[in-house]
């Protein structure tokens, strides 16, 4: 799905990302992990070019999604973000109804038609598996639901624009154990749609739900495979003491 | 101990400072208020708010006798009634507050309905008019004797007691009522904010979310931030150096070259501006960012998020902006004088003169005879719609922040 080359972020003239090479694959949850401050929140939003947002942040090298470098100067960044969505680290709503949260992008790509905006909202409320709870009250305010349910709202948001690809920057982090433990349900069960990219700091998170796990450590990407290899034998060192505790 | 003893005395004399401050400040704000209600509580009245400023004065168009007429006295408390003549008059006060006559009552048939109007034409005067000049009696031996009003009414009915007719007779309708500027206030106000709130808030919103972050936009910045600290009378000196001829061409009418409403509402528009500008930038600025970042992640365009996002959370903001921004409107008065003159009307149009409540007061207290107790009369007024004002302002956020909160 995404192909990185190369791939190097600064901010200013600090470096925040040095020479990431990595594949991601389709239909897979791959689980970006590493200590705080090792860049995997910079690299997961570079991948729908949400650093753009930085004016002082500069990528270079290339990646690629399905084959086009998305940080060409003709790609179209609004395109791109259609395609690859994006839930946030605390849940994000729009203090609005919750029919017009999800019914938001869509909308804002056209979609005028109230019949097909229904659907779309009812089919992402409940691929996010929070149509039981809602449907007889859409047109309340998404503010008033809990944080669990704010969180699956949002992933219900970035779900209506069909995208290919969802990224999470550690979307449970503000959530309880109950909470979590739905939302990673939920992430098994849209694994068989979407390809999800996920940055989590719980260890146990990354090896309940990931099929790959990148470890980052101070803008590099330290190690990359399988999930169970890098928690059984990862080949190094920082990895091991990452995983096991003895920092970070 | 002693330490304790010190800290204790810092402390409470810290305290009886705040509290002495406090109270100055409150006995200060009180006593202008209860100045402003002492004086102008009399003079306030609804008749005051719908009359017009200029009256219209009424004569005879020739003598009128009173041979062989009487009339019944409807016996009106505190009137005086002219049985020959056919009406009734006590002593009153004008909207004003001005010593005056006033007609309380007329009889169909009295002689003194055949005053003319200004223009010549017939018009007799009505009940409630007043009489603030002479009048000329003629009496038995057709010699005629004046009658001036200051010496009451009282005197008006004994004097034409013994008349036959009247020669000549001033009346006037009652005048001295602010509507003229109350309508130019209201004017103001729409045309101010229809003209200036657009501008300033797609300003906020270019530097806030669409311009570059560098020096220039600072400078923009703090060049914005010196405006709100000009003194409006320089922002009267532009009105009349360029509103003024500019409306005058644009609406081909040279009359306008001596200030109209619509110079004066450019004039303020300008006043405002930095206002709306600032308050919409902060009010901008405290909108999440997870907005903003939850909306251009769904794929939505910068535009589509400034206006779908950006602009209704900031709305309550906006709105309390709007209100400062009409606070000034109303009290604005040195700028006005230059862009819009002192020339109170009744006829307003938007290429028309009039006064604004604030430049009414102005108007009132810069005669021979500065009208305190009306002054006083429109500041109660002017203080009732800014606090009216203020209170819709909070009902109307409350209901905005409520809706999704």
């Amino acid at each position: 799905m995404f192909k990185v080359e190369n791939m190097s972020l600064y901010y200013g003239d600090k470096m925040a990302l040095e020479n990431i090479n990595m594949e991601i694959k389709e239909k897979e949850v791959t689980a970006f992990i590493g200590p705080s401050g090792c860049g995997k929140s910079s690299f997961l939003r570079s991948l729908n070019r949400m650093n753009d947002l930085i004016e002082e942040a500069v990528t270079t090298g290339s990646i690629k999604l399905k084959g086009s470098n998305i940080y060409d100067r003709k790609y179209d960044v609004i395109e791109l973000r259609t395609k690859v969505g994006m839930v946030f680290q605390s849940p994000n709503p729009f203090p609005m109804s919750i029919y017009e949260n999800v019914a938001y992008g869509p909308k804002r790509q056209g979609v005028r038609n109230k019949k097909v905006l229904k659907e779309i909202v009812e089919r992402s409320l409940k691929q996010a598996a929070l149509w039981e709870e809602v449907h007889d009250r859409l047109h309340e305010s998404a503010m008033k639901l809990s944080g669990g349910q704010q969180q699956r709202l949002c992933i219900a948001r970035t779900l209506a624009m069909e995208p290919e690809v969802v990224l999470m920057d550690e979307p449970t982090s503000a959530l309880d154990p109950i909470a979590t433990q739905k939302i990673e349900d939920l992430i098994r069960e849209l694994k068989n749609d979407y390809t999800i990219v996920i940055v989590t700091h719980n260890m146990q998170q990354a090896a309940r739900i990931s099929d790959k796990t990148a470890f980052f450590y101070l803008g590099e990407l330290i190690e990359f495979d399988e999930t169970t290899k890098i928690f059984s034998k990862p080949k190094y060192e920082q990895t091991e003491k990452y995983i096991t505790g003895r920092f970070g | 101990m002693n330490r304790v003893n010190k800290r204790k005395v810092i402390d409470t004399s810290l305290k009886v400072i705040t509290y002495i401050a406090s109270f100055i400040a409150v006995i200060i704000l009180g006593a202008i208020l209860f100045f402003v209600f002492s004086r102008g509580s009399k003079l306030l009245s609804f008749k005051i708010l719908v009359t017009d400023y200029h009256s219209k004065p009424y004569r005879l168009e020739t003598t009128v006798s009173a041979k062989g007429l009487s009339f019944e006295n409807p016996h009106i408390k505190d009137a005086y009634f002219s049985e020959n003549f056919g009406f009734a008059v006590k002593d009153d006060y004008t909207l004003e507050g001005i010593k005056t006559i006033r007609f309380v009552y007329i009889d169909d048939n009295s002689p003194l309905k055949t005053t003319i109007n200004e223009q010549g034409e017939k018009s007799p005067f009505k009940e409630g008019f007043i009489f603030d000049s002479t009048m000329r009696a003629v009496l038995e031996d057709e010699s005629t004797v004046t009658i001036f009003s200051r010496y009451g009414a009282e005197n008006l009915v004994n004097v034409l007691s013994d008349a036959v007719g009247i020669q000549t007779a001033n009346v006037k309708s009652e005048g001295g009522g602010i509507r003229g500027s109350i309508i130019t206030t209201l004017y103001l106000i729409f045309l101010t904010l229809i003209i200036g709130l657009p501008f300033g808030i797609l300003t906020a919103l270019y530097l806030h979310e669409i311009a570059p972050q560098n020096k220039v936009t600072n400078l923009l910045r703090s060049f914005i931030d010196m405006l709100t600290g000009v003194p409006s009378i320089i922002f009267g000196l532009m009105g009349a150096a360029v509103f003024i001829p500019l409306t005058s061409a644009l609406f081909s009418n040279p009359d306008m070259k001596r200030g109209s409403v619509i110079a004066g509402a450019l004039t303020l528009v300008v006043i405002i501006l930095p206002v709306v500008i600032k308050a919409t930038e902060s009010a901008l600025s405290v909108v999440p960012k997870s907005y903003k970042e939850g909306s251009l992640a769904l794929g939505a365009t910068k535009t589509q998020t400034i206006f779908k996002i950006m602009l209704p959370n900031a709305l309550p903001g906006i709105l309390s902006g709007a209100i400062l921004s009409v606070g000034r409107v109303i009290g604005e008065s040195a700028a006005l004088i230059f862009a819009m003159g002192t020339f109170i009307g009744d006829k307003i149009s938007i290429t028309g003169r009039s006064t604004s409540l604030a430049v009414h007061i102005w108007s009132v207290m810069g005669g021979e005879i500065p009208n305190v107790t009306l002054a006083s009369t429109i500041a109660i007024i002017i203080l009732i719609v800014v606090l009216a004002l203020n209170m819709s302002v909070k009902v109307i956020t409350n209901r905005f922040m409520n809706k999704y909160k």
